[in-house]
């Protein structure tokens, strides 16, 4: 029983399902090895169903959606309102993450991404961990063995573990030229290196040594812009990298990154580098995890509307004041929503027409609404 | 439209109108036999497909 037959059989009964219903019906066909007038019978009694579910042209989806995703919001004010440790790394979840996903934040509280790798790569420690280096932010402080600070002859020395080099699995010589191109007045004898500062004015010396001190301590020899802290996990068979921070356009250029299964949790850079359908993916995804670490569990349809009403005009816009209810065409239902007299007095200025095709505004001038029953309008028929 | 089903809020738009006709004095297109109530006579009427009504979507 292979997917064409299934396709067939679904086209037969002039049934229109997703794929991936039609997957899913294969697979329960294989493993229960039907015959194809069982499958017949199968795709009918799904039909029926399937129909059963579609909601009818007039119904309220989106208040519908509205309640069930705001329902379980607030049983998530109770619980948390705070960050959960996910493995060393700090990841915004609860009510607070929902609402970043719904306000599309440009600047996201705990970006992060999770770094996959592809079949030849996955299972390679060592492979992993360069790289995982390669992304990671390191400073030279991380590879320092010794730090001195001479206040009597002015000068900064420092001693580099190579050891620490050898394990983050970096290159000595390119640190080195890193440091050299950063830093003008350095000496160095092998791990050993010697600052002087900068000195313009003598009584501001000590200041500028300390300057100095930080500035190397600062330095940072490796690392992708944006990322700071790496985690790196064994997840089943392959390995992991878990950022903090994220730079999807970056990481996806690396050699070995399985484009297809790594993510950021940051919905501008997934529009930006991906495109407009992957950010209304990302949406559903992220809205409904965050929903589901809490343990409410929300049909993705409601989601999906939500995420679609996000991302229908080609960019992110947030839900709210600044986004579709702030651009909406009426008057009245702007004014409805928040700023009244702003909407009202600029409205007045320009001479707004309201053409009254809405909800909100049938409701404020008393006249049935265009939904349900009243989205229906009767026709004389036409006499043959 | 030649839709088959109606939607639920389409049966009751079509019953609706073809009801407020019927009270207003249209002769009814089935025999009127049992229930007088002008909604009754209009759900018979729909079931056999005799009102003379259609719907329409959108904007008029």
């Amino acid at each position: 029983m292979d997917i064409k037959k299934v396709e067939k059989a679904v086209k037969k009964k002039k049934a229109d399902f997703p794929e991936q219903l039609i997957q899913e019906i294969t697979e329960a066909a294989k493993r229960h090895e039907l015959k194809a007038g069982e499958l017949d019978e199968l795709v009918d009694t799904l039909k029926k169903a399937y129909e059963r579910a579609e909601v009818e042209s007039g119904e309220a989806v989106g208040t519908v959606a509205a309640q069930s995703v705001g329902e379980p919001g607030t049983q998530m004010t109770m619980r948390t309102f705070h960050y959960a440790g996910v493995a060393e790394l700090n990841v915004t979840l609860g009510l607070p993450r929902l609402i970043e996903i719904v306000d599309a934040r440009k600047k996201i509280s705990t970006p992060t991404m999770a770094i996959y790798f592809e079949e030849d790569y996955a299972e390679d420690e060592e492979y992993v961990r360069t790289l995982a280096n390669r992304i990671g932010k390191i400073t030279l402080n991380d590879i320092l063995m010794d730090f001195n600070v001479n206040y009597a002859s002015m000068t900064l020395s420092i001693e580099i573990d190579e050891e620490q080099i050898e394990e983050k699995r970096l290159d000595y010589d390119e640190i080195i030229k890193k440091i050299e191109k950063a830093f003008k007045k350095v000496e160095i004898n092998k791990n050993l290196l010697g600052f002087e500062p900068t000195i313009s004015e003598a009584k501001h010396a000590i200041r500028e040594l300390r300057l100095l001190a930080d500035k190397v301590r600062d330095l940072q020899i490796s690392g992708i812009k944006n990322i700071g802290k790496v985690v790196i996990r064994k997840e089943g068979q392959e390995w992991v990298i878990h950022t903090e921070g994220s730079n999807l356009g970056a990481i996806l250029k690396m050699e070995g990154v399985d484009k297809t299964r790594t993510t950021t949790n940051d919905i501008h850079e997934v529009e930006k580098i991906l495109g407009i359908e992957a950010a209304r993916n990302a949406i559903i995804r992220e809205a409904q995890a965050t929903m589901e670490e809490q343990g409410l569990t929300v049909d993705v349809r409601h989601i999906m509307l939500v995420a679609d009403m996000m991302t229908a005009d080609g960019t992110v816009k947030s839900i709210g004041r600044h986004g579709i209810s702030g651009e909406k065409a009426s008057v009245l239902a702007r004014a409805s929503f928040e700023e009244t007299g702003k909407h009202l007095l600029r409205a007045s200025i320009r001479g707004e027409v309201d053409h009254l095709t809405g909800i909100i505004e049938n409701i404020i001038i008393g006249q049935p609404i265009p939904l349900g029953t009243g989205s229906v309008g009767v026709i004389m028929k036409q006499r043959e | 439209m030649t839709k088959s089903k109606l939607t639920r809020f389409e049966r009751a738009r079509i019953i609706g109108a073809r009801a407020l006709q019927l009270s207003m004095g249209a002769k009814p297109m089935v025999e009127v036999t049992g229930s007088l109530d002008p909604i009754d006579i209009a759900i018979r009427e729909l079931k056999e497909n005799v009102i003379p009504l259609e719907v329409r979507h959108g904007p008029e």
